[in-house]
Order: C-alpha cells, then structure tokens, then sequence
C-alpha cells in the first residue's frame, strides 16, 4: 500500500513549474493521512525550485518520514534533481529517501558547478547563527553586493533564523534557504524585471499561535491562527511579553516593505503577507510549524541612497 | 578644571575582541549581544564614579534587533535603573541605518541613549524621549553645566517643572546631577551632559 502525493504546480502562466510552499498545499494535507505505508512525492511537473520550496519540501519530508514507512520522489529528467543535489539536499536526506534518479551520478556532476548563493542550511541552535550569516555576508560581498542591501539581507536572515530555533521544540531543528535571482521570482506587476533576493526558514516547533498563546494579555489576538499570525507582526508581541521582546519581526516586515518586497508568514492553518500598506490572510493546510518567507527585491544601485530610509 | 574634564571616559570599541570571539563586524543575535553587553558591563563597572563610557558601534557592518536589544536595549535599561550609579553610556555612531534597530529597542523600552557621531562629538539622541524633555536636554547641553534655577528661567518655567523633567533625563542616564549645598537661597540641583 502506498500513498501519493500531488503537487499544485502551475502548468502554465508566470508561475508555470515553480516549486512554492504553496503548490506544496496538497501534500501537507495528504501527508497528515499517512499512517506507515509508502508515501510517494510526484516532482515531476516542477522546473524550478524556489528557496521557499525547497525549505518547505525539506519540511514536508521531515514530517513525512517519521509517518511513512519510505518517503520516494519522483523525478522528470535531471535538472530539478541535480538542482537540489546542488542545494545539499540529498546530502541531508538522500540516505532517508528512495528516488528514481542516480544521487551518486549527480554528486560526480556536481563538481565545479558555482552559480547557486547558499546550500540548503540545517541549524539547530542560536549558537550556530552567526556563522550562517557570516557566511552568507561573504557570499553576498563577493556577488557584489554593499553593505546597506547586505546588513538587510543578513539582519533579516538572522533575526527569523533566531525565531525559528527559540520558539518551542523543533525535532528536525530549522532549514534555512537563501537565493538571489537575476529576476523577480514572486508574483506581482514587477514580476520578471530587476532582481531579487528571497529567503525562507521553515521550524517544525509549535507555531505562532501556540507561542502566542502562552501569553494571556493576547487572548483576544489567538481565536484563529491568522489572528495571531497578524498579531505576531507587531512590535513588542512575543511569547514571555518580556519587554524588549517581539521586536524582530516587526523590524524584517519594514525592511521588506522598504525594499518593496513582502514578509509572509505560514504557521498551522494560517498565512499572513505582509507588505508594508496591505497585509493579506488566507488559510491554507496544516504547516506542522512555523514557515517565514521574505522577499527582497534588489533595486537599480541608484535607489540604494539613503532617500529610502525611515520616516 | 570643570568637573566634566575631570570625568573618566572610557571608550569600547564593539568589533574588537571581548565578546567571546563571535560576529567581529556582522552582531547578531541576543547570544553574542550578551557576551557584548557583559563585557561593557565589566568595563562601566570599573570607571570611576561620573564616569562615561563610549560604546563605539562604527566599525560593526551590520546589527540585527535581537542584538541591540539584547547589548544596548538591557544595558541602557540597567543605566537608567541605577544599577551602575552614577556611571554612563554614550554611543558612538553615525547616522545610518543600523541605527534603526537600537532606535526600535530603545522605544520599546520607553529609553533613550546619548548618541555622538564621534567621541567628544555633538550630542543627538537615540531612542524615545517627549518632545519637552528633549527641549530640556537641548538646553542642558548647551549650557554645558547650569543650576535648576538658570535652566527654569531659560524655558520659561517654575522651580517645580523643571526639577521634575531633569530628575527624569538624569533617571534615563542622559544628564549628570549635582546638588548645590553652597547655592545662594539654599540647595538646588545643577545639571550637565554626559558626553
């Protein structure tokens, strides 16, 4: 017996074989049926793999394989794999998963290969976070980047990756996944022209809403999971109350604001985006966690003066 | 000599060593803001008392909100509740960006730090202070030293107002106090900057 699992990639359109955390929906809301058997995950419409998807397939695996008695994928051709294999993934979980391409051939491949910004990152601690961004400060400065667009790219990586590993216990720790495009990946108007940096972090603790509530002063803020994921936005609302607390988020949702990007928040039932002027909720199925994604798009290096900052 | 030359100054430059070999220029997380944070403790424990200490934030590229609240957020709390004496902060910094995340730290708890763009350089503020008690710092700053009685009469306000806005500057550690004994008409405060 066996289990299938199905993608919503989009066949066609701007966003045609994009692996997203939300084409993932359908096999998060599969996943939760599976009780021992096979579960087998079909890739094969995907084409491109967003750091979103990739922390959210990492993600999903977690959850699945612990639940199943062998998680596959299902591949077409080699790209999407060798992709990934680019992205470490199978490094973390090849020996956890069966596929139906050869891992050892795409490691061989590998070699040489630059063009990617980060591997996939596992992390367990706040101790570990530091480096992490050390590195990909590195990264950032040999690609080119100053240092006002890396001090908000690293800032933000650091602060969500501090969120994902103190919140509640996560089994699996966090995954973390940045890539910079020379595109804008998201959807939108401005989809296809200048460039854009998207960052993803996905936890497998409690959630937003579980955290929250642990706080009685926001009671009336936790009656839904995006009720509290809108509450969590704001400055100063955190789990202990400690003041001082809770400032984080609140601070990456201004800088992707600023940069014209988004902030979007995924935790049990609930996804919050925030913009800056708007913030849109839906609900969506079960996140067995919390999920973050920023999107930062890169302007032309004559918008970078301080014209955008505060006030 | 005036008594503000006669205060120890120290200044702690944030990217050297000290802080458990962590971040160097890149400062984030409240683990590294704490080792950071315990070890300008350990130098403001060591002035002299009216001492200031110039916590020198220039040569860090970037800061995350964890950090600065964790290094600038709690040690500003603990200056302003008494917990170093009469011992201050001044932080060393220019106008930009990373200024962001101490300004948000500072607001949230309702604190403000001196902030110079250089040691011994013109004083500006960083954080959350009222619109009059700002009016009061300015004129307390400008004046470099002045009696409560001078500093009421320079804002157009009684006695009482005016003791009442400085006693709350020099309980968020933005002002040394002093009390006049040998002031004509009996005791008074008088006040003066700290950086």
């Amino acid at each position: 017996m066996r289990t299938q699992l199905e993608l919503n990639v989009r066949r066609k359109g701007a966003m045609r074989g994009i692996l997203t955390l939300g084409s993932l929906d359908p096999a998060f809301a599969a996943a939760q049926g599976v009780e021992g058997e096979m579960a087998l995950l079909d890739l094969r419409g995907v084409e491109f793999v967003e750091p979103a998807g990739l922390c959210g397939l990492a993600a999903l695996l977690e959850f699945l394989i612990p639940r199943s008695r062998l998680v596959g994928l299902r591949f077409s051709g080699h790209d999407v794999a060798a992709y990934l294999e680019r992205m470490d993934f199978f490094r973390i979980f090849g020996h956890r998963i069966e596929t139906n391409v050869d891992v050892a051939a795409l490691e061989e491949r590998r070699r040489g290969n630059p063009g990617t910004l980060q591997e996939l990152i596992s992390f367990h601690s706040e101790e570990e976070i530091p480096e992490i961004i050390n590195r990909i400060s590195e990264i950032l400065t040999n690609k080119g980047y100053g240092l006002r667009e890396r001090a908000a790219i690293c800032a933000t990586l650091s602060e969500i990756c501090a969120n994902a590993v103190e919140h509640g216990h996560s089994p699996f720790g966090a995954y973390a996944a940045v890539q910079a495009y020379q595109h804008i990946v998201s959807g939108g108007r401005e989809r296809g022209r200048g460039e854009e940096v998207l960052v993803a972090i996905a936890d497998g603790g409690v959630g937003i809403r579980e955290t929250l509530s642990r706080n009685s002063e926001y009671a009336e803020h936790t009656a839904s999971d995006n009720d509290a994921l809108r509450h969590a936005l704001k400055m100063g609302v955190s789990g202990t109350g400690e003041i001082g607390r809770g400032g984080g988020l609140a601070v990456v949702g201004q800088i992707a604001a600023r940069a014209g990007g988004s902030l979007s928040l995924r935790s049990s039932s609930g996804r919050v985006t925030f913009y800056g002027d708007r913030t849109n909720s839906r609900n969506v199925p079960t996140f067995p966690g919390t999920f973050v994604r920023v999107s930062l798009p890169r302007k032309a290096a004559d918008d970078q003066l301080p014209s955008a900052s505060k006030n | 000599m005036t008594e503000e030359d006669s205060r120890a100054r120290a200044v702690y430059d944030v990217t050297s060593g000290g802080n458990g070999g962590a971040g160097g220029k890149l400062m984030v997380t409240r683990g590294t803001g704490r080792r950071v944070r315990e070890a300008l403790g350990e130098v403001l424990e060591g002035l002299p008392v009216g001492g200031v200490l110039y916590v020198d934030t220039r040569g860090v590229e970037l800061m995350d909100y964890s950090f600065a609240d964790e290094a600038l957020g709690i040690l500003a709390s603990r200056v302003a509740a008494g917990e170093y004496g009469d011992r201050h902060v001044v932080l060393v910094e220019e106008d930009r960006e990373l200024l962001e995340n101490i300004e948000a730290s500072l607001r949230q708890r309702g604190l403000a730090m001196i902030r110079a763009d250089e040691p011994g350089g013109a004083p500006k503020i960083v954080g959350e202070v009222s619109e009059h008690l700002l009016e009061t710092l300015r004129a307390i700053y400008e004046a470099g030293a002045i009696t409560n009685a001078d500093l009421a009469e320079r804002l157009g306000i009684n006695h009482t107002a005016c003791n009442n806005r400085a006693t709350k500057l020099f309980k968020l550690g933005l002002i040394h106090r002093r009390k006049n004994t040998a002031a004509p008409g009996g005791r008074q405060y008088s006040y003066e900057g700290i950086a």
